[in-house]
């Protein structure tokens, strides 16, 4: 399948002319990842052929092949408000008082067509940029979850239930509005780590692609950590015994809130996911479609790395709860 | 890790990523068709990402100021491992046996158009799930139809499903739709195949509980080679 695929490889071990200059080592490291992949491809393709492990891979290659273009695309935009957009501009697009900045920041979220990968880059680049913590974190809990195309694809994988759409979005909001007061009143600044502006040395397209490169190299790792938890609880936890649980009511709410933390399903396909697990009540459902945006394992690893461990190991239980909650009462009250 | 080899990961990468969409189909095994573009975009901006990191220098090394996370950035070669080496192909017999019967959308009984023509019928297999549960005209009824799959045997010996897993965005969120097949001996799991049958209408009025496929009787067999878009 991959039979001439010499043509890129060699490149990469081309030395590029910049090695002459100066100060930058060679990178051993590096060469030996490129021998590694040429030995490897020699003398161990042959024997990976179980199925549970290309089972395992083919998820693992698909959660990161998804991500990556919204990754990107999110970095981009990230970079693009860094480099771009003056901060005298946030002070003016959202309210003063940052009690009002919260909501508002949380209904713009439905404004980025992306799924969560987009978001973290961008909330990080909007609290660079001077946005309030509380206003950035609102839009990242919103964006993933209430945008439309992610409301067209619940509307597609739930026809006739248009409640479902609307709690789905009425949740969301309420949830990520409510996580960004909480911040508001409780959150300290030394928790959260906010990233510093990429400053001055050369143009603003220097600085641009600069912050690009930091922003992909780094959160692209943490992607890589999650896809690997998501493609192997996806190959090792049996669907079958969840339809076991599906028919208590009150432990099939947590059940699927854990499970969209689990699966780490991109928001743009998780409601034809949790349409296709009939053995759970609706609310439970709507819990899946809520926390799933918020709190996922691919998202809690990128967060750790954007903003710290000290702000994940609170964020994400707090966001994990109130969304378990707010869809409860949701999907109690509406469907 | 030094500029050098953080910009030497990118366009490594991204040159499998920009490999495996624009070179290849075998993108078609993670993803829908439609997401080929977006792929394609995220390997040239990688391996521009790169290729520029190569060439120019930064002014002022800041790598001190959070050198600590860019460890991490090994990791960006596990996806090019998993590529290479593994070669993941698309989700076969062993994803399909542990997957859940999916719940079709309902579509409207009145939607499904007579089947014209006069030799068997190819249809996907979603289609022909939906028309045996949710058809009130029941146009399958002696019909002739072609279905295309891979090959999961049954628990019970001798019969196996014609399956064909069902991707909404990526293999993660794949489920199998599966038909019985009666009447031919099993090939081999994960062969392709297209398989000639009629319907066997079901005798139960209402869809009874647990996991339940329509059933094909079948009359003709023919291998055929993995179609390059293996999801419906």
């Amino acid at each position: 399948m991959f039979g001439s695929r010499s043509g890129w490889d060699d490149e990469g071990v081309l030395p590029p002319d910049s090695w002459g200059r100066g100060t930058s080592r060679l990178p051993w490291g590096f060469a030996f990842v490129v021998v590694l992949l040429v030995v490897g491809r020699l003398t161990l393709t042959p024997h990976l052929t179980s199925p549970a492990l290309r089972t395992w891979a083919t998820v693992f290659v698909a959660v990161c092949v998804q991500a990556l273009p919204f990754l990107v695309f999110g970095v981009a935009l990230s970079a693009a408000i860094t480099a771009f957009v003056p901060a005298s501009f946030w002070t003016r697009a959202l309210p003063r008082r940052p009690a009002a900045a919260v909501p508002v920041a949380g209904l713009a979220g439905a404004v980025l067509p992306g799924c969560e990968c987009a978001s973290v880059p961008v909330a990080s680049g909007l609290m660079a940029r001077g946005v309030t913590p509380a206003a950035a974190l609102a839009f990242l809990l919103a964006s993933p979850a209430i945008n439309p195309v992610v409301l067209v694809s619940t509307a597609v994988a739930f026809p006739g239930q248009p409640m479902m759409v609307l709690c789905r979005f009425g949740a969301s909001l309420a949830v990520a509005v409510l996580t960004g007061w909480l911040w508001l009143r409780y959150g300290r600044h030394e928790w959260l780590r906010v990233p510093s502006p990429p400053h001055g040395a050369g143009g603003r397209l220097a600085r641009y692609g600069e912050a690009m490169r930091h922003d992909l190299l780094h959160a692209g790792g943490f992607l890589v950590v999650g896809a690997l938890a998501a493609a192997t609880l996806n190959v090792a936890v049996p669907r079958e015994w969840l339809d076991a649980v599906g028919g208590v009511p009150w432990l099939a709410v947590p059940v699927m809130a854990v499970l969209a933390v689990l699966l780490s399903i991109c928001s743009e396909a998780d409601a034809f996911v949790a349409a296709s697990m009939t053995a759970f009540p609706a609310t439970a459902k709507l819990a899946f479609l809520v926390v799933g945006p918020m709190v996922d394992l691919k998202l809690i690893a990128l967060q750790a790395g954007t903003f710290g461990r000290a702000f994940t190991v609170r964020f994400v239980p707090v966001t994990f709860a109130l969304a378990v909650l707010v869809s409860a009462l949701f999907g109690e009250v509406l469907l | 890790m030094s500029r050098v080899t953080q910009s030497l990961v990118l366009a490594l990468l991204g040159g499998v990523v920009l490999w495996i969409s624009g070179f290849s189909t075998s993108y078609l095994n993670y993803v829908k068709p439609g997401f080929r573009p977006f792929l394609v975009g995220a390997g040239v901006v990688l391996v521009v990402l790169g290729v520029a990191g190569l060439f120019t220098k930064r002014k002022h090394d800041h790598d001190h100021d959070h050198g600590h996370g860019h460890g991490v950035a090994w990791l960006l070669c596990l996806p090019v491992f998993a590529i290479l080496l593994v070669a993941p192909p698309a989700l076969g017999s062993f994803a399909a046996a542990r997957s859940q019967a999916p719940a079709l959308p309902k579509r409207d009984p009145g939607a499904f158009a007579p089947l014209a023509g006069g030799g068997p019928v190819d249809m996907p297999i979603g289609e022909f799930i939906g028309r045996a549960w949710d058809d009130d005209k029941k146009s399958l009824t002696g019909r002739a139809v072609r279905l295309t799959g891979f090959v999961v045997p049954a628990r019970r010996g001798g019969e196996w499903y014609v399956t064909r897993m069902q991707i909404a965005c990526c293999a993660a969120d794949a489920f199998a739709l599966k038909v019985l097949v009666k009447g031919i001996k099993a090939p081999p799991r994960d062969t392709w195949v297209e398989v000639t049958g009629t319907w066997v209408p079901h005798t139960f009025g209402k869809m009874p509980n647990g996991l339940i496929y329509p059933e094909l009787a079948g009359t003709g067999l023919a291998r055929v080679p993995a179609p390059a878009e293996p999801y419906e």
